[in-house]
């Protein structure tokens, strides 16, 4: 058991260092000079060299590694080129709201998916099981920068239903802001859990087990949920586990749509400006954020389903 | 399936209807004096990187800085004006400015502004490596030795009794007064947080990324100003999002529109007297490489300048624009209005074409960045310059590859550019970006990327940057100017007229020449109790 928690923490590691590495690769390969976000284009060449030998973007690549990813290792994360403030506090800042925002993205693709995957099992073969399938099918298709527009055009400004982005003051009205962003996060989830949900659910009913259940004269309700769903709970949760990259992801358009102040906004304008550290930084909370939720879904996994403890 | 995007499209449809009449929501109460207080809300597209003066230099971060710091002088129109200081002089030579301060200025913290503030912001972004502003410093005595720490004095800035501070300079320069109304040069306390200002708003909060909130500075110098309690300025918001807020009555003013918002709004006769319009301090155009063929040849970059036509490039900005015949933007000092912009003539391109034996036409490569406008405007080009037989192919770069592509001596000899003013003189134009001294050796970034070398250029240059009589220098910047023209180191662009929409309860505001959008002397136009009044 110890060997294997061991095997897996050091699996993360070298998950963490391989996508730290091939960042800072993406980044070196970009035939631009970090020094210009620093000063501006403004500029002259005696202020980049200046800045260059200050932030050690002077030298060669291996030293360039050497000096960011050192640091690093060394649980320093810099400071940032464009704003001088230490990394580690930019993204402390961002990462609140974007755990927020996925986090009530995240709860909304349980709550709406699951039991709409489970309705439409129990309706299978039948219209408004095509209904669901195709409207989630639509759903998961439509890209998250089609869904913000049109949810803060028409739903937003047309219908005034919710604010027009933003970060709201707190309590009340933070809810009110983080609807539309966490419901556009959320869509195309909602769809793949509807539809793991469905075939999971949908197979279970068919089955045995089931079958027996009913034979002793279960209610149909202790049929479905306990009976039915739970063994599709696994996939759910392994589901979940991959969820965390993806909401990151979809993070970054969903934030800039609503500007929303958060980690994929920020990594966006860090990536504009080149901004090493806090691009390193940002990959290295987000990559920790998919590894953990990975490792806890693979532990929630194992306590539900016995047979994901065998090694 | 089809019947339900049927009822997805119609939903959509239908709520984009039924826009009868989309004029402002609100009006003005209609008081006659300036009515104090209220809260004015915009928002910029950027996020403020800093509040610190000697770092902030993009659009974002210096919005704040405008309101928070005063400097020594500021700009009544594009002249320059005492702020801080109640009078200055320059000495016959041109060497020593001496200023005296205005009596009764305090800090948002209460201090009492005092010469030693200046010394202590100057020695401070003199030593800040990451500073881009240290080098406007450096015509002051002893700055540079001091920047570079060879040094601990500053002989050029003197600090006379509390109120008296004088400035010495290694050699005239005419142009240095400027620099003592940019942010970075605003006086700062020794201990104190660089947002501790003497300008009219104070730092009420900054949560980052999100949004920066001043409140009025109740000592300000200025008597009765200024009349808002506060300014909220929320950040990185998306243009187009920006717009929906307005039109909905969050904002309470909107710059950059898009073009589809700015047709809108151009269109709808409820909106038009509250629409600002002013020329601003810059330019846009596209820069030859005169060291590399075919550039190197004054007749092809002539040809290209004369066949593009500048008129559809200024009706693709929606009218927000002013054809360029050079660098110097309308209104500024300098400048030569008698020269008109080469004329559209694609016969006349041809033939120089020919003359300089291209007659079978050219292959061109363009470079120019990811930006909405930039591509519109290069593909308006692109059709011109094929119709006399110049093929040319866009190569579309990230803004940070596309500056480093341009300005290195062997990048792209032919891209897109444009120039902002650090100050509202001729030399912050023509100096910067053509003067052969501007042009970096071994490769590296030069602000002069047409790597143009005019010794007589240069030398009318020097001269003006040296005299300080205005009419003999504007006299020396026209004559660079004709000679730019001539010369044709870029396809002359335009310069971009700066666009303020307000609610009709704003009032008081005006686009300033040099700051544009100017909220100091805005009040807000509310009922007594402070609401909104619904038109």
């Amino acid at each position: 058991m110890t060997r294997a928690v061991l095997g897996r923490l050091a699996g993360a590691v070298l998950t963490l260092w391989f996508a730290v590495t091939v960042t800072f690769a993406i980044v070196a390969l970009v035939p631009a000079d970090p020094a210009r976000a620093v000063v501006g284009p403004h500029a002259t060449a005696e202020d980049l060299a200046r800045v260059r030998a200050h932030h050690c973007l002077d030298r060669g690549l291996a030293a360039r590694y050497g000096c960011f990813v050192g640091r690093l290792a060394r649980g320093d994360l810099g400071t940032s080129l464009r704003t001088q403030r230490p990394v580690a506090d930019v993204l402390l800042d961002r990462v609140g709201p974007t755990a927020l925002l996925a986090g009530a993205a995240l709860l909304l693709q349980l709550a709406i998916g699951v039991p709409l995957g489970v309705w439409a099992a129990r309706r299978r073969g039948r219209w408004p099981d095509a209904a669901t399938g195709a409207a989630t099918l639509a759903l998961h298709a439509t890209p998250a920068f089609v869904l913000a527009t049109v949810g803060l055009y028409v739903v937003a400004y047309r219908w005034g239903w919710f604010p027009l982005g933003g970060y709201g003051a707190g309590g009340w009205d933070r809810v009110r802001h983080l609807a539309l962003p966490a419901m556009t996060l959320a869509a195309g989830g909602i769809a793949a859990y509807a539809h793991l949900v469905r075939h999971q659910v949908g197979g279970a009913l068919d089955s045995d087990h089931v079958r027996t259940a009913r034979a002793k004269g279960a209610p149909e309700r202790a049929v479905v949920w306990r009976h039915a769903l739970r063994p599709a709970l696994g996939p759910v949760i392994a589901l979940v586990g991959l969820d965390a990259g993806v909401l990151l992801g979809g993070a970054v358009v969903v934030e800039s749509a609503f500007a929303w102040p958060g980690l994929g906004r920020e990594l966006v304008l860090a990536a504009h400006d080149l901004d090493l550290p806090v691009i390193l930084g940002g990959t290295l909370v987000a990559t920790t954020a998919t590894v953990v939720a990975s490792l806890l879904a693979d532990s929630a996994h194992a306590l539900l389903d016995p047979r994901a403890r065998r090694p | 399936m089809r019947s339900i995007l049927f009822a997805l499209a119609s939903l959509v449809v239908a709520a984009g209807c039924g826009d009868d009449d989309r004029g402002p929501r609100y009006r003005a109460w209609g008081h006659a004096t300036p009515r104090p207080g209220g809260t004015l809300t915009f928002a910029v597209g950027g996020n403020v990187a800093t509040l610190d003066p000697a770092h902030a230099y993009d659009e974002a971060s210096l919005y704040p800085l405008y309101y928070l710091h005063d400097t020594l002088l500021g700009y009544d129109g594009t002249t320059l004006v005492p702020a801080l200081a109640e009078t200055w002089s320059i000495s016959p030579d041109g060497l020593t400015i001496s200023f005296e301060l205005r009596d009764g200025v305090v800090f948002h913290d209460g201090t009492p502004l005092t010469a030693a503030a200046f010394d202590h912001a100057w020695r401070r972004v003199l030593r800040a490596p990451d500073s881009p502003f240290g080098r406007f410093l450096a015509p002051l005595v002893g700055a540079e030795a001091f920047a570079a720490g060879e040094r601990d004095d500053l002989p050029g800035v003197r600090v006379d009794g509390p109120r008296r501070l004088v400035l010495t300079l290694a050699a005239p320069d005419a142009a240095f007064a400027n620099v003592l109304a940019m942010k970075f040069t605003a006086p700062l306390v020794d201990g104190a947080a660089v947002t501790n200002g003497t300008g009219p708003f104070a730092l009420d909060a900054w949560s980052a990324g999100e949004r920066v909130t001043l409140r009025r500075h109740p000592r300000y110098w200025r008597p009765g100003r200024p009349h808002l309690d506060a300014i909220v300025m929320r950040e990185s918001v998306p243009r187009e999002l920006a717009f929906l807020q307005f039109e909905r009555g969050e904002l309470d003013t909107i710059d950059q529109l898009t073009l589809p918002d700015w047709l809108w709004i151009a269109a709808h006769d409820g909106w038009r007297p509250y629409v600002h319009q002013t020329p601003q301090m810059s330019v846009f155009g596209d820069r030859f490489d005169v060291t590399r063929p075919p550039f190197d040849d004054v007749r092809v970059r002539r040809a290209l300048n004369h066949a593009v036509d500048k008129a559809r490039l200024v009706r693709l900005l929606g009218d927000r624009g002013v054809p360029a015949h050079g660098l110097l933007p309308p209104g500024l000092a300098g400048r030569d209005d008698e020269l008109a912009p080469y004329a559209y003539d694609p016969a006349r391109a041809r033939a120089l074409l020919a003359e300089a034996g291209h007659a079978d036409g050219l292959e061109l490569e363009y470079v120019l960045p990811k930006d909405e406008t930039a591509e519109r405007l290069a593909q308006s080009m692109q059709a011109d310059l094929a119709a006399v037989g110049v093929r040319v192919r866009l190569r579309v770069l990230s803004w940070a590859a596309f500056l480093d592509e341009t300005t290195r001596a062997g990048g792209a000899p032919f891209s897109q550019t444009s120039w902002f003013q650090d100050y509202p003189d001729a030399s912050s134009f023509l100096d910067t970006r053509l003067h052969s001294r501007m042009i970096a050796p071994d490769g590296e970034p030069s602000n002069n990327d047409s790597f143009y070398a005019n010794p007589e250029v240069d030398r009318l240059l020097d001269e003006a940057r040296r005299t300080r009589d205005p009419s003999a220098r504007a006299a020396a910047y026209r004559q660079v100017e004709r000679i730019v023209h001539a010369d044709a180191p870029w396809l002359f662009g335009y310069h971009p007229v700066g666009v303020e929409v307000v609610q009709p309860y704003v009032r008081g505001f005006a686009l300033h020449p040099v700051w544009g959008r100017d909220f100091r002397d805005v009040w807000l136009d509310l009922a007594p109790d402070g609401a909104r009044v619904p038109r």
